[in-house]
């Protein structure tokens, strides 16, 4: 996502109603007058709101003027910034533990050469 | 050189020099009985179910964490190029399932080896894969959340 998308998501996410607008938007897709039901708000002043989430790529309108969310990945957006952390953390430490595991084979071989030089 | 069948939804790589030569950090990489020594975060054990180390070959091990999770790991060897190169690609189960291919690469640095491991990540869930509704609601807090803190 670019800068610019970014403000523009969250611009539309910033007003209740609109937050209102898109929760009902999950339990199924509806008209424009069905949405206007419960606010206390024109018609138009609905339809403006549907505009900025439609802006926004957060909701669009169907063939037979209904409204529905887009499919919009915002858990996994979340769960890939922390997912690629766990397995950041993940190779730093295996490669801590291969540190150690390398220093010891080799001060183990060091060690088997020392005691043969000393035998022979 | 070769990418994964899937397309990556992220990437993460990683470099670090070790003070060993290059053929013997290859064969602690690539023999099951020295790499079960090493492989994974603190705390967890490694079980290696199967390592045929050869482009085709199976690569399974399960993790098991110190909570007593396990991650099983289920994949095949793609590439092996001793001593310079392994690239392997496969499942990891656990929370959530997911495709993961890595390429590692051993350098030799006088003397000492630099690893470089390259992983990309698929990151399928069961939203994208079946198209599922998604919770309008809890997912507009974490977005908002998410947003707010970038």
């Amino acid at each position: 996502m670019t800068p610019d998308c970014l403000s523009t998501t969250f611009a539309a996410l910033a007003d209740p109603t609109r937050r209102a607008i898109l929760a009902r938007l999950a339990s199924g897709e509806t008209s424009v007058t069905q949405l206007a039901k419960p606010f206390e708000i024109s018609l138009p002043a609905v339809s403006k709101h549907l505009k900025v989430l439609e802006r926004a790529g957060l909701i669009v309108r169907t063939r037979n003027a209904q409204w529905r969310p887009c499919q919009l990945d915002a858990g996994p957006l979340k769960g890939v910034a922390e997912w690629v952390e766990q397995y950041r953390k993940f190779w730093t430490e295996s490669f801590d533990r291969l540190d150690d595991y390398l220093h010891k084979l080799q001060h183990k071989e060091k060690k088997h050469g020392d005691k043969q030089r000393n035998n022979n | 050189m070769s990418a994964p069948a899937f397309a990556p939804k992220a990437e993460l790589t990683l470099t670090r020099t070790f003070d060993a030569p290059r053929d013997l950090v290859f064969e602690v990489w690539t023999d099951r009985k020295h790499l079960a020594q090493w492989w994974g975060p603190h705390g967890f054990t490694t079980k290696i179910r199967e390592m045929d180390v050869r482009p085709g070959g199976a690569w399974r091990y399960a993790m098991r964490g110190p909570d007593g999770n396990d991650y099983p790991f289920e994949g095949v060897y793609v590439e092996v190029q001793e001593p310079e190169r392994l690239v392997f690609d496969g499942t990891i189960h656990g929370s959530p399932e997911q495709r993961v291919w890595t390429e590692v690469t051993f350098a030799e640095r006088a003397g000492k080896t630099e690893v470089t491991v390259r992983q990309l990540y698929s990151f399928e869930s069961e939203i994208t894969r079946t198209g599922a509704r998604i919770g309008w609601t809890q997912q507009l807090d974490r977005l908002t959340e998410y947003l707010a803190n970038l």
